[in-house]
């Protein structure tokens, strides 16, 4: 019984030590003060007023979302392609394809920031939308193309062949049976991408350009100028957003 | 006209020889039993005529034409899987009629005929249900439904009662074979279950390593079998091992050892004289007879209206017996015998294949 109780008070413990300091921000962006204090002295909107009023923080915000979604498209479109893909390769080749979509992944950040940007430059391609895309992709793919293999796995293959022999092509077995089968993993793969894109910083601060860049940028150049609430109110806006996507994503899949 | 023909068929899984080659001929409208222990080829040669496996050698010809390269889905066949393979998304009705909305039927059409086959396979009020919602046997049902809603020109079913309870697929087995009787369809059959096989079949392939065995109406096969494994997989049987005396005018003289006679009996194709060879005695032959055998009553089994007897002779050969309750009722020692014409000298298994 006591050792239950402890149990149960390390796990609160734990759990109060991943999560605090991340909803900490959000008093800190009610501030009515010009510096971060927590708890702050007066409550006010005013940092939120700046934040959406300001149009450099507004286009970050555009630009975040921008990047996101055509983040998420590709990655979803391109990696349940692969997917499909390994699960009806050889072994063998699913090992080493696998391997190779997991690398950026596993590869540090800041060694696929200077290669992406010394790819951008000789293309010229850097500051621009393409480019924050592009390298959001190679991060964001790996987890599509995991989510919905694992998804894959769990579909009986002679469902397809019972489709076939009644007479449906690859095309409608896709749409009708694999489709909707793989949906959860798909719809979670999507959730991955987007917050993976929309939370990147280290290669987004290497590829952005005076116009365009993304929140998480705009909010690293602020800290750096001046500590203000206004910087609180950008990371609870990521907050709400990555929240958002993952409530999004339990409620399609509920079901 | 939906007649089968499998011409040469064989079958290799990189080295090992899943099918040797195979020819059979199935008449249209005929219910063909591939009946054999698991490994013997049945689903694969099953897969082949559906087009999902394709056959290293031979020919598939469905009423003349060579299909052998036609993909599933342009073959018209209906397919019912062991575990059903039912669409887990879709509902009742929408399992059944995905082969016809594949076929872009109109929608009143779609739901007419599914109306039928829902009528026509005790489902009717369960289109709207979610397959899990459903019994093994609902769900069996739904399977059957969704093959047989797209009037395939064949019927192909793979063990589909081999996840039921034994009452249940009793009267599945009863179901399908009303059903194929009053429209008669092209129908090849898998199973390891010898009941069923001898309840709905108008011909069994007995299957064995790849090969089949013997051919023919369960009645033959019962009564006729073609070697020792055949008798074993159909029925029950008392095999008495023996060397083969003589051999003449399709009768052969059996000698087993130590057993009080000769034992004669109507002679399998491939027996020789001087080899080794087995006498099959059904249980159902073996009675009570003065003057016969001397054998002792060794063990009963009650199955209801019948009994089994475990009999042990002097020479202590044990034969089983199933005959009629009285028959052995009260008594240890007991005389025995069997009518002559009851016996059948087999060539071992092993030894033929």
């Amino acid at each position: 019984m006591t050792g239950r109780i402890a149990l149960n008070a390390f796990v609160a413990l734990a759990a109060a030590f991943l999560v605090l300091p991340i909803l900490a921000i959000v008093p800190a962006a009610f501030s009515a003060q010009s510096f971060i204090r927590l708890p702050p002295d007066a409550w006010s909107v005013r940092w939120w007023s700046t934040f959406f009023a300001d149009a450099s923080w507004r286009v970050t915000l555009l630009v975040s979302l921008e990047v996101a979604a055509l983040t998420t498209l590709i990655s979803v479109v391109a990696g349940t392609a692969a997917a499909l893909g390994l699960a009806r390769s050889g072994a063998r080749a699913r090992a080493l394809s696998t391997a190779l979509f997991l690398g950026p992944v596993v590869t540090p950040a800041i060694v696929l920031a200077v290669a992406l940007y010394s790819m951008a430059r000789a293309t010229g391609l850097v500051g621009t939308t393409t480019a924050l895309v592009i390298a959001h992709t190679t991060l964001a793919l790996p987890f599509v193309v995991l989510n919905v293999g694992v998804s894959l796995d769990g579909v009986d293959r002679r469902l397809l062949l019972a489709a076939a022999g009644l007479g449906a092509g690859d095309w409608r077995i896709f749409r009708t049976i694999t489709l909707p089968l793989i949906a959860p993993g798909v719809v979670g793969g999507a959730v991955f991408a987007f917050v993976t894109s929309f939370d990147e910083v280290v290669l987004s601060i290497f590829l952005a350009g005076p116009t365009v860049k993304t929140l998480p940028v705009r909010i690293w150049e602020e800290i750096r100028l001046a500590y203000t609430p206004v910087v609180a109110v950008g990371a609870t806006v990521m907050l709400l957003l990555a929240l958002g996507a993952a409530s999004a994503s339990r409620l399609l899949n509920r079901k | 006209m939906s007649t089968v023909h499998f011409a040469g068929i064989s079958k290799w899984f990189g080295s090992v020889h899943a099918l040797h080659p195979i020819d059979l001929e199935i008449p249209q409208g005929e219910f063909l039993t591939l009946l054999g222990p698991s490994g013997s080829g049945k689903t694969t040669l099953l897969n082949i005529c559906a087009g999902y496996l394709a056959p290293s050698a031979g020919r598939v010809v469905v009423g003349g034409r060579d299909i052998t390269a036609l993909p599933p889905r342009h073959r018209n066949m209906g397919m019912v899987f062991q575990n059903y393979a039912l669409f887990p998304h879709m509902t009742v009705a929408e399992n059944v009629a995905y082969g016809l909305t594949v076929r872009n039927l109109a929608r009143d059409e779609v739901a007419r005929r599914v109306a039928d086959v829902l009528r026509m396979t005790q489902l009717e009020g369960y289109g709207e249900r979610a397959i899990r919602e459903l019994s093994g046997g609902q769900q069996q049902r739904v399977a059957l439904a969704r093959a047989m809603v797209i009037q395939p020109d064949i019927l192909l079913m793979d063990e589909p009662l081999g996840a039921l309870d034994r009452q249940l697929r009793k009267e599945v087995q009863f179901e399908i074979r009303s059903l194929h009787k009053a429209r008669p369809r092209t129908t090849i059959y898998v199973t390891h279950d010898q009941e069923e096989a001898l309840v709905m079949s108008d011909r069994i392939a007995v299957m064995r390593a790849g090969r089949i065995v013997q051919l023919g109406s369960g009645a033959d096969i019962y009564e006729q079998p073609a070697d020792t494994f055949v008798a074993r997989f159909l029925g029950e049987s008392n095999l008495l091992e023996g060397t083969v005396r003589s051999l003449a005018d399709g009768q052969a003289t059996l000698d087993v050892a130590e057993f009080p006679r000769p034992l004669e009996g109507r002679a399998a194709n491939g027996l020789r004289a001087g080899a080794k060879a087995s006498a099959l005695l059904r249980p159902e032959s073996v009675r009570a007879q003065a003057g016969g055998l001397q054998a002792r009553v060794c063990e009963r089994v009650y199955l209801g209206e019948l009994i089994a007897v475990r009999l042990v002779l002097d020479s202590g050969h044990e034969l089983w017996s199933r005959r009629h309750a009285v028959e052995w009722s009260g008594r240890d020692m007991v005389e025995i015998g069997w009518d002559a014409s009851a016996v059948s000298i087999l060539p071992d298994a092993s030894v033929q294949s």
